[in-house]
């Protein structure tokens, strides 16, 4: 049996990091960091004994499509949710009655944020987002996934990259990035799976049925190959022993903010925005049974989003050491960029013309049309924010908190429901979802949660910046610090009560997709004989 | 090159650069021959899809 590239470097890989691991493993001088090490090692020798007897079904492929990885991601994500969405509840708790911390160092805010942020961001959304990728490419290219070991790999140890983050910040081990807080050992990992992510896609889509490449896979290959080039430059760090998990990043002073915004917006740009407009593309068509209304203008939406987010980071630093014109800069784009945004939103709700009686019937396309409103919102509302004098405002308020929960709560999580629930019955061959009402109930419980949510941070917001910017006759502040506290309570309760329906809604949707799949298979009509078209 | 060197440049070619892409990606997107394919791509999701075809 030859030896291909890809189990070629797959081995050189799985050695590499079993070799990393049991360094670790033997020389950290914290449980934590010892505790990572072992875990790197387990799952090398996982990935080498799951190569090895792989080893022998290279020549057949079978003539199906490969969804055994796509289910993995599905069943992580719904995990990865219903964590992050609780630890959620427990943070905004905990704002609302500081004494929940639980005054130990590991569950402090601090600590736990970071915990949310990645369960749901990294966790959630990357999985869904790499499952719904192979299912698309897969289709839409109608050639089954390029490697037979691959891409179970690149799943496995992403989800272990998840795992080393979650795991290390109640024990104290961050690098203080923003959304990139793991430290080198858990980048290096990242960027191996990420480099054999990008490698599945492509070699999948060299394979494909048709010369041209449906858009939905420019969204998502945008996604990736952004990703992995934000990854690798924001984390370039020097570690300083074995023996601890610290690193110092290659980047000092406004250089460091500059390379930090620019990889946090564009997290945002490519993970959360490209990469979910990709599952748009393809699930809001084939959920609402007809085809995107202009395709021309998804390609023009294309171009504009890859190349305009790419420069809007810097709006993160308004009135910052960040030289003028740079913050001009990113203002300028971020205004900009609201017309590709919009391109997409009349794009998804014209498609969705003459297929509204399914938004009535069906809770997955209705999950789907509510994402393309609230994108339209944050989009609009992110575009405002970025311009200085409102950003005067808002910065450093709830109102950011607000915008970003309008995005990820309003937007990536419905697109991400809407297109699971009609992805699950799918992938595990049912004739449908468990209950369409409990579907309609997570649908009317998360919107409800999101709406008190937002509402409750744009409340507090304007009123933090009012408080703030309020001066006496000599100029000093009208409010001390303290009192603008204060006067945040009834919001951060309110925003408890939104995040806790949210979650409630979520729950039920990790019920109705469980029963769904333990329920009995589709019954099958004609064996699928029907050659290709 | 000094810094305001770069910065002169970036601040007139950047935008004609971004200018003319985005005129060309409209003219390529937009450009009559290719309606017949993207029309055809816009069914793709709409298939029945339980094989690949390799």
């Amino acid at each position: 049996m030859a030896l291909s590239i890809e189990r070629f470097v797959g081995w050189i890989a799985i050695i590499g990091f079993f070799f990393l691991g049991v360094a670790i493993g033997g020389y950290a001088k914290t449980p934590a960091f010892a505790l990572h090490g072992w875990l790197i090692a387990a799952a090398a020798a996982w990935g080498a004994r799951y190569l090895y007897e792989n080893a022998s079904d290279a020549p057949d492929r079978p003539l199906e499509y490969n969804d055994e990885v796509i289910r993995f991601t599905v069943i992580a994500a719904v995990v990865w949710a219903t964590l992050g969405f609780l630890v959620g509840v427990v943070l905004s708790l905990q704002l609302a009655a500081p004494e929940l911390n639980g005054d130990m160092p590991w569950t402090n805010f601090g600590r736990l944020r970071p915990v949310h942020t990645t369960a749901v961001i990294l966790g959630f959304g990357g999985n869904a987002l790499i499952g719904t990728s192979f299912y698309v490419v897969q289709r839409t290219s109608r050639a089954r996934l390029a490697g037979e070991s691959l891409p179970l790999l690149v799943v496995v140890f992403y989800n272990l990259f998840v795992v080393l983050a979650v795991t290390g910040y109640p024990l104290g081990i961050t690098q203080s990035r923003e959304y990139a807080e793991p430290e080198w050992y858990a980048d290096l990992l990242l960027t191996v799976a990420w480099l054999g992510y990008l490698a599945t896609y492509l070699r999948t889509l060299a394979r494909r049925a048709e010369p041209h490449i449906y858009v939905a896979n420019w969204y998502y290959l945008a996604f990736i190959v952004v990703i992995a080039m934000l990854h690798v430059v924001n984390n370039l760090a020097v570690p300083v022993s074995l023996e601890t998990p610290k690193s110092y990043s290659l980047f000092a002073g406004v250089q460091d903010a500059m390379t930090q915004w620019w990889y946090g917006h564009n997290a945002v740009g490519f993970l959360l925005t490209a990469g979910f407009l990709g599952m748009l593309y393809y699930f809001l068509p084939k959920a609402a049974g007809r085809p995107i209304y202009s395709y021309r203008m998804s390609i023009v939406g294309f171009w504009g989003i890859t190349f305009f987010y790419l420069w809007a980071g810097s709006h993160h630093l308004h009135y910052t050491a960040l030289p003028e014109w740079v913050q001009v800069l990113g203002m300028t784009t971020s205004v900009i960029l609201l017309i590709p945004s919009w391109a997409s939103v009349f794009n998804g709700m014209f498609t969705l013309n003459g297929a509204w009686d399914k938004v009535r019937t069906d809770p997955a396309v209705r999950f789907m049309m509510v994402a393309i409103l609230f994108y339209a919102l944050a989009t609009f509302e992110g575009s405002f924010m970025a311009i200085k004098p409102v950003n005067a405002l808002s910065h450093y308020t709830d109102w950011t908190v607000g915008h970003v929960h309008a995005g990820a709560l309003g937007w990536v999580a419905f697109m991400t429901f809407g297109a699971m629930y009609k992805l699950v019955p799918w992938l595990w061959q049912r004739e449908g979802i468990y209950s369409l009402r409990l579907e309609a109930w997570h649908f009317w419980l998360a919107l409800a949660g999101t709406l008190i949510y937002v509402g409750a941070m744009w409340n507090s917001g304007i009123t933090q910046a009012l408080m703030w910017q309020t001066y006496d006759d000599s100029g000093n502040f009208a409010f001390p610090f303290i009192d603008t506290v204060e006067a945040m309570k009834p919001y951060y309760w309110l925003r408890a009560i939104g995040g806790l329906l949210y979650l409630v809604g979520a729950v039920l949707g990790a019920y109705n997709i469980y029963m769904t799949v333990r329920g009995p298979a589709k019954a099958r009509t004609t064996p699928a004989m029907v050659t290709a078209e | 090159m000094s810094h305001d060197a770069v910065l002169v440049f970036s601040k007139s070619w950047g935008a004609a650069y971004l200018l003319i892409f985005f005129v060309a990606a409209v003219v390529w997107a937009y450009w009559p021959s290719r309606r017949k394919r993207y029309e055809d791509a816009s069914k793709w999701p709409l298939k029945e899809d339980d094989t690949p075809c390799q």
